[in-house]
């Protein structure tokens, strides 16, 4: 939460050739562990700030959501998922651009699932659909996975997609957004008797309004 | 019959002689006798005449009416030689002086052109009137040469005189004269004298023709706010409507949706696509809408490209024009008039 108003409050509003938005979305996900029985659903909210400067941008989002199990799931309790994403985006041709960043999921009660941290690696396609809307893919894979309950991922074990939009409304001052993360963690523990998996998987939707600026 | 033609020639030969320039009338009364004797065709009594008036006060224009009442008698009388010397006299005190050759007849005429080539004289001196920049254009000046001689050209008038031509010339003569000094400046502004002298041996002659010389601004030109016949193009056009921006956000909703089915762990039970299927819903709308709504214009790059070639152009011709302008604050403008000749060479 710190990084990303420390974020906004760099931000160089007076220079041209740059643009970013500050604001809020409500966000809603699906969130399973280990196996089917582990199935949780819930909503939330969060902060979203973003900041473009010639072909360099970075946008970083901080969101807390409280999953509760599902009809028929084995979780008994619980919990809140509190999520930072940070993204740097370097333009590279067309509609493609290079990402890296990384994600830190924290969870609250600590044991009721595994909070993860990990650096993301991956691209972006956008594509204006038309004026003031933009829609973009991105695909990535997250390296370095460090999961509170100890495990490992392999290479491209980890992965995620997600789908983006963006809308803008009063000449460009005020913007819809809305973003769909998907995550897979092929996580694997050692539990003495060879490699258990232990995957992790998540899906996230974020529908929100910024400020652009 | 044969009388009659006879007659034809004498008659063609008695033609009066042609009327002199300008309005003035013969003053002396013997040679007006001697006219009328001639026109009588009585020869011998315009002759005697003629000779008399010689000996009487005569005022220049009487006496050259006289000489020439001599050679046309002259030639009628077959005396060609004595013709001749009559139309040197003629041409000595009237160097402009010229037979209309179709109401002379041809025995005259050729008498006259060859007292002309007797007699060094410059005639028909004429200098054009022009307008020019002072050093890119020139003044015509012309004159016909009686015979072969050293021409030598000047301008006078000014604090020295200026040489602009000498030359063994016989005939027409055509020259340049770019109205510049010795320095290459053009000749201040002010009345000149465009003097021709002709000198075979001892014999010499000089005609002149007074000019004036005026001097003017050299106009500069405007700067162009577009070049004749290039118009600016627009440098957007609108596409017309499409179903891509629909069809785009179909295509990445479907691979958002089949990435996460791909991407789903199968121990996990089947992927939830409801976060996708709100968010690609959402997209879908979007690109519905866009769809519906009337395309933004775009850069039409033609037209940009042709527009940036345009204004370099116009930028380039405008300081080409600058450049010029410039130049021409420096220069001035010459007029170069002939004025009426107060009296005639020698």
């Amino acid at each position: 939460m710190k990084a990303v108003f420390a974020l906004v409050a760099c931000l160089p509003t007076a220079l041209s050739a740059q643009h970013g938005t500050v604001g809020a979305h409500a966000a809603f996900g699906d969130y399973r562990e280990v196996s089917s029985d582990l199935h949780y659903r819930g909503s939330g909210g969060g902060l979203t700030a973003s900041f473009t400067f010639k072909k360099l941008g970075i946008e970083g989002s901080v969101t807390g959501i409280t999953y509760d199990p599902i009809t028929g799931s084995s979780g008994t309790a619980s919990f809140k998922a509190t999520q930072l994403d940070v993204r740097v985006r370097y333009y590279i041709a067309g509609p493609v651009s290079a990402e890296v960043g990384f994600v830190n999921r924290k969870m609250k009660p600590e044991f009721e699932a595994q909070s993860v941290g990990a650096v993301r690696l991956g691209a972006r396609m956008s594509y204006p659909l038309g004026p003031g809307v933009n829609m973009g893919l991105r695909g990535g894979m997250l390296f370095g996975s460090k999961f509170s309950g100890g495990g490992t991922v392999s290479g491209v074990g980890a992965l995620e997609l997600g789908l983006n939009m963006a809308v803008d409304a009063l000449r460009g001052r005020l913007r819809l957004t809305g973003d769909y993360d998907f995550q897979r963690m092929a996580r694997t523990t050692n539990g003495g008797g060879g490699d258990v998996p232990v995957p992790i998987q998540q899906a996230l939707g974020r529908i929100g309004l910024a400020v652009a600026f | 019959m044969r009388r009659h033609l006879l007659l034809v020639p004498l008659l063609l030969l008695a033609a009066p002689p042609p009327p002199p320039l300008g309005a003035q009338t013969i003053q002396n009364a013997t040679l007006r006798r001697a006219q009328e004797a001639y026109d009588n065709l009585d020869y011998r009594q315009a002759l005697t005449l003629a000779r008399t008036a010689q000996r009487e006060r005569l005022n220049g224009f009487d006496r050259a009416r006289d000489y020439e009442l001599l050679a046309f008698t002259y030639s009628a009388m077959d005396s060609i030689l004595r013709a001749v010397d009559a139309f040197k006299e003629v041409i000595s005190l009237e160097p402009e002086r010229d037979l209309d050759p179709t109401r002379t007849s041809p025995k005259v005429l050729s008498a006259f052109q060859v007292a002309l080539t007797q007699v060094l004289v410059v005639r028909q001196l004429r200098v054009d009137s022009t307008d020019f920049v002072g050093g890119q254009g020139a003044v015509a000046i012309r004159y016909t040469v009686t015979q072969p001689a050293r021409v030598v050209t000047r301008i006078l008038g000014g604090q020295a005189p200026l040489k602009i031509d000498s030359a063994v010339a016989n005939g027409q003569v055509n020259l340049r004269w770019q109205a510049r000094l010795a320095s290459g400046d053009p000749v201040p502004a002010g009345s000149y004298t465009v003097v021709v002298e002709a000198t075979v041996g001892q014999n010499n002659f000089s005609a002149s023709q007074p000019i004036r010389v005026t001097h003017g601004a050299v106009d500069t030109l405007p700067h162009l706010l577009s070049l004749p016949g290039y118009d600016y193009l627009p440098e957007t056009e609108i596409p017309p409507k499409s179903w891509k921006p629909m069809g785009l956000a179909l295509v990445y909703s479907g691979i958002a949706l089949a990435g996460t089915s791909a991407l789903s762990q199968g121990d996990l039970g089947s992927a939830s696509f409801r976060e996708a299927e709100v968010i690609g819903g959402g997209l879908m709308v979007a690109g519905f809408v866009v769809m519906l709504r009337k395309p933004a214009p775009q850069p039409a790059r033609g037209n940009i490209l042709y527009n940036r070639l345009l204004r370099e152009q116009l930028a380039r011709r405008n300081a080409e024009i600058a450049q010029d302008n410039i130049r021409r604050r420096q220069q001035v403008a010459l007029r170069v008039v002939p004025t009426p000749r107060t009296g005639g060479g020698r």
